[in-house]
């Protein structure tokens, strides 16, 4: 489904959540949400699947208002941790319910996601490990069907085999019945691969949104004797700088074309990729930025690997 | 708009074990006394003091939880608004029927053990036979208690602590029925009988303030309801 | 499975470059969809088809409507072509710098050279 946003606004109490967000994804994809703790992730899915209104701007799903507007909002659904469509009894009473109020649900595939994430269906939910009542939402939430489906970090409780076959799962089922999808995550490196454009946002802004290979294409490590990275990244977006010794690697932020490229060659410098994480890390301000708590995700190794020369 | 199949059936199911449960319990008491000391009252008057906790726990559960995922399945606070207004239209009349079957198992009881069924309170009724006048007071209790439930709760969800604002409005809402009804079944202390309605008592008054209240009750808390945002942290 | 050296999408595809030159999929053979290369890499469809999309622009593959991808009968061979020509920039330069770097006399270089031939 088509989304817009325009200078989206949502404040409660003191906080504001999203500041001015004007965002336009054209639908059909994998969406990839990446922000840091606090950046506003969680309030834009809420206003996107109407949990929330809006305090200004607006917001269209297929060029419709959401709030309060069963036309859309019968085909929306957002799985989040707080447990909404699963804290009522057990997997059985969220199934019985999910199935009487999803238009496009597939009962005989929740039955064999259950079977796949080894969910009891007779087991009270609150009873249920954490990874357990994770798998429980994201079974709601694949077999919802829902033409725009959104996850918030809902699957992160979830441990790493799990994890794997959700990921599967989802993949398999948007090649079958393709939709919208978006995920916020944590997890950078395990999901990215999944996604076709990822949206990054800060402190209720957008910082970037790209196709996942844009992105990535977008950020280069340079790294060379300290001198020539200088000489070379002077006058190009920097995001950061480390050094070993006499070696520097810069982490360079925009389009190189071929002259730059062969320039580099030419002065003995090594152009390598920036893994996704990295380039959120530093897009977003990197660890100490002011008013975000720092996350905690960040790899020093991941940016040493991709600051090694060839 | 849709019909509330499932709302309603989760709550009447778990409502009727409930009430079998209780039936056991209440039974076992009421057997105890007979057996150590004298039962010459009526035992399921007392014990129904406490199914109207239940409804207003109903009404609680109804606006945190049931809101929350009937929005989270895409549904809107309209649809879900009027989808519990005939839950609570239909669920309160259940109960009322179960409390009332209650009354007839132990007057069926009581009359094999030849015990006087003596009422301690004051009712719409005189006899707990007195089928249609037992089954029209506990409606209208159950229903008023759900819908101060609902709006308790409601205020509560949307405002934490505030809600606590909401109680007064709430209790309003019970007294009102009282007044009706001509019972005194809350039994609070001083205001209990300060601010009870003394009005003269007729069925007809009964059942329209009641039918008032629950109208009221379902309003105030759809004016919470309307546009309230779903909480991002659990509470 | 990948590493973050170079888009997934170019690495899927030097995989089946890789696997047309040592003829595991031979000329006019069915390469597996995009959708079965996504779910096996566990990456978005659109990152498989990409792969897919430039080597239909290399000539490495062809599409038929319908149907899927198939390898071109002549890739093998145009591919040989393409590695023969950079074979002494991408492959006989470094081997050299390297062999100066840690002091290998290039007559040894030379020496191992004819002695694997000779085998």
């Amino acid at each position: 489904m088509r989304i817009e946003t325009e200078d989206l606004v949502l404040r409660y109490g003191e906080t504001t959540a999203i500041d001015g967000l004007t965002l336009e994804l054209e639908g059909g994809k994998i969406y990839g949400l990446l922000g840091r703790n606090g950046s506003g992730k969680t309030s834009l899915l809420s206003i996107l699947a109407a949990f929330r209104r809006q305090t200004a701007g607006s917001v269209r799903i297929d060029g419709r208002p959401v709030f309060e507007n069963a036309a859309v909002t019968s085909r929306i659904s957002l799985i989040r941790d707080n447990g909404e469509t699963v804290d009522i009894g057990t997997a059985e009473d969220a199934i019985f319910f999910a199935e009487w109020l999803r238009p496009d649900w597939d009962g005989a595939y929740a039955r064999s996601l259950l079977d796949l994430f080894g969910i009891d269906p007779k087991k009270n939910v609150k009873e249920m490990s954490k990874g357990q009542r994770s798998a429980l939402g994201v079974v709601i939430g694949l077999a919802g069907r829902a033409p725009l489906t959104m996850f918030d970090e809902s699957y992160l409780g979830m441990d790493a085999p799990s994890r794997q076959a959700f990921y599967d799962a989802l993949l398999a089922d948007y090649m079958a019945h393709p939709r919208t999808i978006i995920m916020s995550t944590h997890l950078i490196e395990e999901v990215s691969p999944l996604f076709e454009e990822v949206v990054i946002i800060d402190r209720g802004r957008l910082v970037a949104h790209e196709e996942s290979h844009t992105l990535l294409a977008r950020g280069t490590a340079v790294t060379g004797p300290v001198a020539q990275v200088e000489a070379f990244t002077a006058g190009l977006k920097v995001l950061g700088t480390r050094r070993l010794g006499p070696t520097a690697s810069a982490m360079v932020y925009g389009d190189l074309d071929d002259a730059r490229r062969g320039q580099a060659a030419a002065a003995g410098l090594d152009l390598g990729p920036i893994a996704m994480q990295d380039l959120f890390v530093h897009l977003t301000g990197g660890p100490g930025a002011p008013g975000a708590p720092g996350t905690g995700e960040e790899s020093p190794a991941a940016e040493l690997r991709t600051g090694e020369t060839r | 708009m849709r019909f509330p199949t499932r709302l309603l059936a989760a709550n009447a199911y778990f409502a009727l074990l409930l009430f079998a449960g209780y039936v056991v319990v209440v039974a076992v008491i009421a057997a105890g006394v007979a057996v150590f000391g004298t039962l010459s009252q009526s035992a399921w008057e007392a014990a129904v003091q406490l199914p109207r906790w239940y409804a207003l726990f109903t009404g609680v559960a109804l606006v945190r939880q049931y809101l929350p995922m009937y929005v989270a399945h895409g549904q809107t606070r309209r649809q879900f608004g009027a989808q519990a207004a005939v839950t609570v239209a239909l669920f309160a009349p259940f109960l009322s029927a179960l409390i009332t079957l209650g009354y007839l198992l132990e007057a069926l009881v009581y009359n094999l053990a030849g015990r006087p069924q003596a009422l301690d309170k004051v009712h719409l009724f005189t006899e707990p036979t007195q089928v249609p006048l037992v089954f029209v007071e506990y409606l209208l209790e159950f229903v008023t208690w759900i819908v101060s439930g609902t709006f308790i709760g409601a205020g509560f969800y949307r405002w934490e602590g505030g809600g606590l604002l909401l109680i007064p409005v709430g209790i309003g809402l019970l007294l009102l029925n009282e007044g009706a009804v001509g019972t005194d079944h809350l039994g609070l202390p001083f205001i209990g009988d300060r601010l009870a309605l003394d009005l003269p008592h007729s069925l007809g008054l009964a059942l329209g303030v009641g039918a008032a209240t629950f109208v009221l009750g379902l309003a105030l808390t759809w004016s919470i309801i309307r546009d309230m945002p779903i909480r991002n942290r659990k509470s | 499975m990948f590493d973050d050296r170079s888009p997934i999408y170019r690495q899927i595809a030097e995989r089946i470059k890789a696997d047309v030159l040592s003829e595991a999929l031979k000329g006019d053979e069915q390469v597996m969809s995009t959708n079965q290369y996504a779910a096996f890499y566990r990456i978005n469809p659109a990152t498989a088809a990409k792969a897919f999309q430039q080597l239909v622009e290399e000539g490495v593959l062809y599409k038929k409507r319908g149907i899927g991808m198939f390898v071109s009968p002549d890739a093998r061979d145009m591919l040989r072509a393409e590695r023969r020509k950079s074979f002494f920039t991408d492959r006989v330069d470094p081997m050299v710098a390297e062999a100066r770097a840690v002091g290998i006399p290039l007559e040894d270089v030379i020496e191992r050279i004819r002695e694997l031939e000779g085998r």
